[in-house]
């Protein structure tokens, strides 16, 4: 156990990259849908491991390792979760099997590389949530980029080109730019403390000055907002989603999505906290647009898909705006912060269980028009009952993830900026709106079309992945603690001291109940080594 | 030292018999490369300098002379193992291969300016008569001239500067000019001749705009010669380059830096944007080398500011980086290439993956890496040389190398979605068969492991490697 805990993180980045290889290899597709089951079968458990282990009683960073990476240039391999990432984390390694479920019937040629790239893509993304170190959380932000790229690319729609393209080229820019604002914090470290660090428990420690703050914030706010999307950066996402198969889009909106809501939080807002009193108006301005936008565009929609595209930049933007709710004590609003990091979960619940839905019946009929269906409700019972459950969370209905998370993001925001949750909790009605015109246009009305009135129920495939998003989506609503438990300490003192913002760790070879002791951060190096 | 006197050695030799001359070439590059890595490995980090400084011995050199005899025994096998086999092993056409490499030897071995433009005439009017003269078609002859005419200005332009420095500081060693012109910094001619240096070095390194004769060189050479160009040339020219620029001329950076700067930028701005409309591989290559240059010419820059231990080693990686990719790079476009398809255009590579999936996967390796793309080498490069230009508050630049690097990935992706994403064209499964080769694959594979390898778990070593390098210049 004590072996599983000190090295539990590094095992869940490389298992799906040996995962992968052993795929990409296989002589035979069977061979390869059990190797790629059976590796996101064990990340899951090991994931699973991490969270009944993490000590939700602490904000320390737990299950910490350190190695050297580039000591020439003092880039460490740092890699912790604290109760932020560990959900995050949860999610992706819980969505990763069901997606190879929900792939399980498909005896395409090319299919084995399909499942490779999933697992590249998992283990860039587990990467990217673990890594403490900003350089080695970049080569993941961008290396996720590349398998991505492949599965929009060579299995998408029509267009798939041109928004696999897009999709990467909008995000490299940003990222780019944010390279460059980094190295230029790395030196600011450097001229301060005369060390060479991107350890984020090292950048941490130290205050940039104010003038620079402004507009390094401003390039990494900008590059994490691409990714969220952020209005008014969201245009490559409907292209995205649109184009990726179905597995793809669950993705992106399950986890990619997420990166750049958890880059503003990890590290745009804790690295530059003076920033965030002059910017926190400005985005959170384009978060509630954003929420606005959305859901109108949403509204006009007659492609399921790309509704459920558009929800997501309206979903975001709740997330966004739960953020950056500074309050007029320089606090950031705790109920929001819970908010939007609960809002990120259940997002990628709900609308990766959209987006899944919309991929069963996209199966059986090849389109996606909502004209083209309605009163699927008449002989496809369950199928029709899950979509209602996926919605209803979606819209923010009492008892479902979705009303915790924004109904949090909604309170707090209140407490920090009124005028600005007014114009959010439009959105709440927008939701639910263009949400039930989805199931209206769906499931009800006259089953008049005969292509409709054969249609099959979910067979039990489709329900083994469907179910567990449906029932986790209920669970989230009914028993929020069992999240918030975990997440309390690292969000109240991300809220309180994101001025003073200084990670404890407890290093992973000490079990994080055992551990009592806090090391300084500084004793990091001599450990390491 | 021995080095070069191996090499010499075998360029007086032309021997007729076809499997006897490969045999010897091969041996005669091994033997070299063999003392050559011996230096690097044993030389210690001291300066000697023989022959009153004809020959110097340093880590910066030997390293330039260790890639250069490794990037030609790559290139005479890569090019024995293709349809250019029999033309190449001529005995002429070997002694001025030979005559080229000797040339780039003895340039990144000096401490001379002479000796530096003796070894950079010899290679480069060897290249001309290669490019021109191992298969000579129309296309190449006219590559050839232009590559002739415009290099020789360049060497004349290089000429007139080394002549300037001289003028006014009297000394022809490379190391004692930087004392000698700090003294008369403000004298015109000092630095007009430093400006000459600069514009000479920039025509060979292909910066923008001195890039012109590029890309028709590129496209009109034998491929096994435009590797060989974009990659043992652009060494030799670098590490002259460093050589004449680091801590040398520093003291008069004020004229030759902001002229770097722009040159730089401007090669990373245009030639990007040219490479998009390129058809020809070799041509969008071509462009991309000079954008590459571009990046070189960033770190390069770097050079002149406040002194941090990062300037000198980032270029030295950028460069190690570049050449194994665009070997990998070459070696899998010379094995598509046969006598019937000799200028491969971007459409041919359509749908490779589904007929060569392990070619395709490494040729967008390199894609990626080209690119910048983590986790590979050529990220933790560029990584190296925003840093390095960083450290010298050159924020500038670096925004506009990151918008380049941005267009550049557009058609670095061009190729993998023409590989992976389209159908093969049938009329071509005819006309590009290639035969399994076991060098090929030797070879492709250790680029591409190298690739990896240096963007993951061993940077550091290469970045070690390229720290050994700048000890000298103390």
């Amino acid at each position: 156990m004590q072996l599983l805990n000190s090295h539990v993180l590094s095992t869940l980045i490389f298992l799906p990259l040996i995962g992968a290889v052993l795929t990409y290899f296989s002589t035979n597709l069977k061979t390869a849908k059990m190797v790629s089951m059976i590796t996101t079968g064990i990340s899951f458990l090991l994931a699973a491991h991490v969270w009944f282990w993490f000590d939700g009683s602490t904000s320390a960073l737990q299950f910490v390792e350190a190695y050297e990476w580039i000591p020439s240039l003092g880039i460490k391999y740092i890699v912790g979760v604290d109760g932020i990432s560990l959900l995050l984390l949860v999610l992706t390694t819980f969505l990763m099997p069901l997606m190879l479920l929900s792939q399980w019937h498909v005896d395409d040629s090319r299919q084995k590389n399909f499942l490779a790239l999933l697992l590249l893509l998992e283990s860039g993304m587990i990467g990217a949530l673990v890594a403490m170190d900003l350089v080695f959380f970049y080569v993941f932000w961008e290396a996720m980029l590349i398998p991505m790229y492949f599965i929009i690319g060579v299995w998408g729609g029509k267009r798939r080109i041109y928004a696999a393209t897009k999709f990467v080229l909008y995000t490299v820019i940003g990222s780019l730019l944010m390279l460059a604002a980094a190295i230029v914090l790395y030196y600011i470290h450097f001229t301060q403390t005369g060390i060479y660090s991107t350890s984020l428990l090292d950048l941490y420690a130290i205050k940039a000055p104010v003038n620079a703050q402004l507009w390094l914030f401003m390039v990494f706010a900008v590059a994490f907002a691409i990714k969220v999307p952020m209005w008014p950066f969201h245009t490559w996402l409907p292209d995205a989603h649109v184009e990726a198969p179905t597995v793809g889009s669950v993705i992106l909106a399950g986890v990619l999505l997420k990166m750049g809501t958890y880059g503003l939080l990890r590290f745009a807002i804790p690295l530059f906290p003076d920033a965030i009193q002059t910017c926190a108006p400005l985005f959170v301005f384009c978060g509630v647009v954003g929420i606005i936008y959305g859901a109108l565009t949403a509204w006009v929609q007659t492609d399921a898909k790309k509704m459920v595209a558009y929800s997501s930049v309206s979903h975001l933007g709740f997330v966004v705006v739960g953020c950056f709710a500074v309050m007029s004590s320089g606090e950031l609003n705790q109920e929001a912060l819970y908010g939007a990091v609960y809002q990120m979960i259940n997002h990628g619940i709900s609308t990766g269980a959209l987006f899944f839905l919309v991929g069963v019946i996209y199966e059986r009929r090849h389109t996606r028009l909502l004209a083209d269906f309605g009163g699927l409700a008449k002989n496809m019972p369950w199928f029709a009952t899950i979509l209602i459950v996926a919605t209803l969370s979606s819209v923010g209905l009492p008892g479902t993830g979705g009303f915790v998370g924004e109904f949090l993001i909604l309170l707090g925001t209140f407490q920090a900026m009124p005028v600005a949750a007014v114009f959010a909790s439009l959105g709440v009605l927008l939701g639910a709106v263009y949400m039930l015109t989805l199931c209206r246009k769906i499931l009800f009305g006259p089953l008049d079309n005969p292509e409709n009135k054969v249609l099959e129920d979910l067979s039990p495939r489709e329900f083994g992945y469907l179910v567990p998003l449906a029932v986790l989506a209920i669970v989230m609503g009914v028993f929020p603690n069992l999240f918030m438990s975990k997440l309390k300490p690292s969000v109240q003192f991300l809220a309180k001291n994101y001025r003073e913002y200084r990670l404890e760790y407890r290093l992973g070879s000490e079990s994080a109940f055992e551990s009592s002791s806090k090391l300084d951060s500084n004793k990091l190096n001599v450990s390491v080594k | 030292m021995t080095a070069l006197i191996a090499l010499l050695m075998s360029v007086s030799k032309v021997w007729k018999g076809t499997a006897i001359l490969k045999g010897f070439n091969l041996i005669s590059l091994i033997v070299a490369f063999g003392f050559a890595l011996n230096n690097f490995v044993t030389g210690g980090l001291g300066v000697q300098i023989y022959l009153s400084g004809g020959y110097l011995s340093s880590r910066l050199g030997d390293l330039g002379q260790v890639l250069i005899l490794l990037i030609s025994i790559v290139v005479t096998q890569m090019i024995s193992i293709s349809y250019l086999s029999s033309k190449f092993n001529r005995g002429e056409i070997v002694a001025l291969f030979h005559m080229v490499i000797a040339g780039m030897l003895a340039l990144v071995g000096t401490d001379d300016l002479v000796t530096f433009f003796v070894g950079l005439e010899m290679a480069s009017i060897g290249m001309y008569a290669l490019v021109g003269y191992t298969k000579p078609t129309k296309i190449s002859q006219e590559a050839a001239v232009k590559y002739f005419v415009l290099g020789s200005i360049a060497a004349a332009i290089l000429l007139f500067g080394f002549g300037f420095i001289f003028a006014v500081t009297g000394s022809l060693r490379i190391s004692e000019i930087g004392a000698a012109i700090a003294k008369v910094a403000l004298n015109p001619w000092a630095r007009l001749g430093v400006i000459f240096t600069l514009a000479g070095i920039g025509f060979k390194l292909a910066l923008v705009p001195f890039h012109m004769w590029t890309a028709d060189a590129y496209e009109g050479a034998p491929t096994g010669l435009t590797v060989f160009m974009a990659t043992a040339m652009k060494v030799m020219i670098v590490i002259g380059a460093i050589r004449l620029f680091d801590s040398n001329l520093s003291e008069v950076k004020s004229v030759w830096l902001p002229a770097l700067g722009f040159m730089a930028a401007a090669s990373l701005i245009f030639a990007n944007i040219m490479a998009l409309a390129q058809q020809s591989l070799k041509r969008l290559f071509a462009y991309s080398s000079i954008a590459h240059s571009g990046y070189m010419a960033l770190s390069l820059a770097a050079m002149g500011g406040v002194s941090s231990a990062h300037q000198v080693p980032s270029l030295i990686f950028y460069l190690i980086a570049y050449v194994v990719i665009s070997l990998g790079v070459f070696a899998i476009i010379m094995w598509l290439e046969n006598e019937r398809c000799e200028n491969l255009m971007v459409d041919d590579m359509a749908g490779l993956a589904k007929r060569y999936p392990l070619t395709a996967t490494s040729m967008a390796v390199f894609m990626f890496a080209l690119g910048g793309m983590p986790p590979t080498m050529g990220f933790i490069s560029k990584f190296y040389v925003f840093n390095a230009a960083l450290s010298n508050n050159m924020m500038a630049l670096v925004v506009v190398a990151a918008i380049g690097s941005t267009i550049s990935l557009y058609y670095y992706m061009r190729l993998i979605v023409k590989m992976f994403m389209l159908e093969p064209n049938p009329a071509l499964e005819n006309l590009i068969k290639p035969v399994k080769s076991k060098w090929t694959v030797a070879i492709v594979g250790f680029c591409v492991v190298v690739v990896l390898a240096g963007g993951t778990f061993a940077p550091e070593t290469f970045m070690r490697l390229a720290k050994s390098t700048t000890v000298q210049s103390e």
